[in-house]
């Protein structure tokens, strides 16, 4: 499978199973559209008549045929896709083994932004806090199923996690104590709305948080549409300067300033703007998950605008870059010279097997978007995972299970997408949210754009 | 003349030979939450490097 795309002046063409990629000029790029499915005559006359006035010999045309044959032999290009036998066998590899875990620490929010997912913090449940014994028994739990693996991941979660900063502070602590015995190595995540940084929260994220996810959806107008206190007013004001505290208190550590976009602002650049004015450098923005039919969800009209955000983005990044000012966007992090195996591209995003969410009570789901829904549920964290049906629905979900996903040039930096995000748009997991998708395939040409640009600058 | 620039790139084939060790962070993990990428993970098996 091929595809071809263009950014700015470059050419694109990707290999998508051997993970080539290729910059040509406009006599290849016509000549590799036409390849497969005409005959060698076909395309040389095609090619022939649509540069005649352009002064190209039969020679060079001939030349140009022949370096696409090369490529196809040479398995750059053209290359079937073979992967589908392999598509259970990292899960079937690594079944059993669970390495992440999203702990919900507090159902319960300090903020009252409309468009959260997780119906303010609550997960249209009731407001919870998560006690030290269920948290202790949720690491244990993650210990005891985390086979060989080394490393473990654990997201404090919520809601706003830092409304029981005190019991992840104890959590933590007993944790290290746990790394040490069963030879483990916890890499902690804090996802906070910034209400309640305080010296000794920066002091504690910067000392034990491997990644602290900041939410700030740029622009102050923006941010404080949406994102408010039970008595309505903006919590810019009050986080921006707790976020710009910790940032620089980090010393490098891996932080992101993650914002959402919504029909209120799919103008998104300005935004991602707001945040590099502020001096923040590690970027993230995210299309708003919600209801179809919410005041907040993406339209058809926002489409263009929102892709025009992602190509001038790629062109902030080059340009910034030339000038030695780098910042990263989550979504443009490819690293086309290694980055993920196969394996991984074709197994799914890995919820209700390798990874999961437990609530303050301690049931597990197959991720944090899908608590509260019950039939999800899998089981908890004294008992196991007991729902074996379900977990199966998730375990069997990689990118050659979704028929949508077949020709879809991007499954491998995909994966088949987001679990929730299918089953909110389709009522099925192995569905597929197109306008997400969509979305996807643009900001994968984008980053690939950026990633290509610099390779050939290095070059 | 030359029509096709190849960039150097992993090789997602030979990437099958050591790959799938499961030792890379879960993919939604600790930034986005809400939208699924693969492509972006890192790779932390360190025989295939």
């Amino acid at each position: 499978m091929v595809h071809q795309f263009k950014f700015n002046e470059l050419n694109i063409v990707l290999d998508i199973c051997s993970g080539s990629v290729h910059v040509v000029d406009d006599i290849a790029y016509d000549i590799i559209e036409m390849y497969e499915n005409h005959t060698q005559g076909e395309v040389f006359s095609k090619i022939s008549e649509k540069y005649a006035d352009k002064n190209i010999s039969n020679e060079d045309i001939e030349n140009c045929y022949k370096q696409v044959s090369e490529l196809k032999a040479s398995g750059s290009l053209f290359t079937p896709d073979t992967f589908e036998p392999m598509a259970d066998k990292l899960k079937q590899k690594t079944s059993g083994v669970i390495k992440a875990l999203c702990l919900h620490v507090a159902h319960t929010c300090n903020l009252n932004c409309s468009y959260c997912f997780a119906s303010q913090g609550k997960y249209h449940g009731e407001r919870a806090i998560m006690s030290l014994e269920v948290g202790k028994r949720a690491l244990d739990f993650l210990i005891e199923n985390s086979g060989s693996r080394h490393n473990l991941e654990v997201d404090f979660f919520g809601g706003e996690p830092l409304m029981n900063f005190q019991m992840i502070k104890d959590l933590v602590a007993y944790a290290r104590e746990q790394e040490k015995i069963h030879n483990k190595n916890f890499r902690f995540t804090l996802t906070t709305n910034g209400v309640l940084i305080d010296k000794d929260v920066i002091d504690f994220a910067n000392r034990e948080m491997s990644n602290v996810v900041l939410s700030l959806d740029g622009r102050k107008e923006i941010h404080d549409r949406y994102r408010v206190d039970y008595a309505g007013n903006g919590s810019w004001d009050k986080i921006v300067p707790k976020f710009k505290e910790l940032v620089s208190a980090r010393g490098g550590k891996n932080y992101y300033m993650r914002g959402t976009f919504t029909h209120a602002n799919p103008d998104f650049l300005n935004d991602i703007k707001v945040m590099l004015d502020l001096g923040f450098k590690e970027l993230s923005m995210e299309p708003v998950v919600c209801a179809k039919g919410d005041k907040e969800e993406l339209t058809e009209e926002d489409f263009p605008i929102v892709c025009k955000q992602y190509e001038e983005l790629a062109n902030l990044m080059l340009e910034k870059h030339k000038k030695g000012d780098d910042f990263t966007f989550y979504h443009y992090m490819i690293d086309i010279k290694g980055g993920p195996c196969i394996y991984k591209r074709i197994s799914g995003c890995g919820s209700g097997t390798e990874y999961m969410a437990v609530t303050p009570w301690g049931d597990l789901y197959p991720c944090h978007q899908f608590v509260g829904e019950e039939k999800y549920k899998l089981g908890d964290i004294y008992s196991g995972v007991t729902n074996k049906e379900a977990q199966e629905e998730f375990a069997s979900c990689n990118v050659y299970a979704r028929p949508d996903c077949k020709d879809c040039w991007a499954k491998l930096y995909c994966s088949g997408g987001c679990a929730a995000n299918a089953y909110h748009a389709t009522g099925s997991v192995r569905g597929v949210y197109k306008y997400g998708c969509r979305l996807f395939r643009k900001r994968m040409e984008c980053a690939l754009a950026v990633a290509i640009s610099r390779a050939l600058e290095e070059e | 003349m030359e029509h096709i620039k190849t960039i150097k790139t992993s090789n997602l084939c030979e990437s099958a030979k050591n790959g799938g060790c499961g030792e890379c962070q879960t993919s939604c993990q600790s930034a986005c939450k809400t939208s699924c990428g693969i492509a972006n993970q890192a790779c932390e098996n360190n025989e295939r490097k």
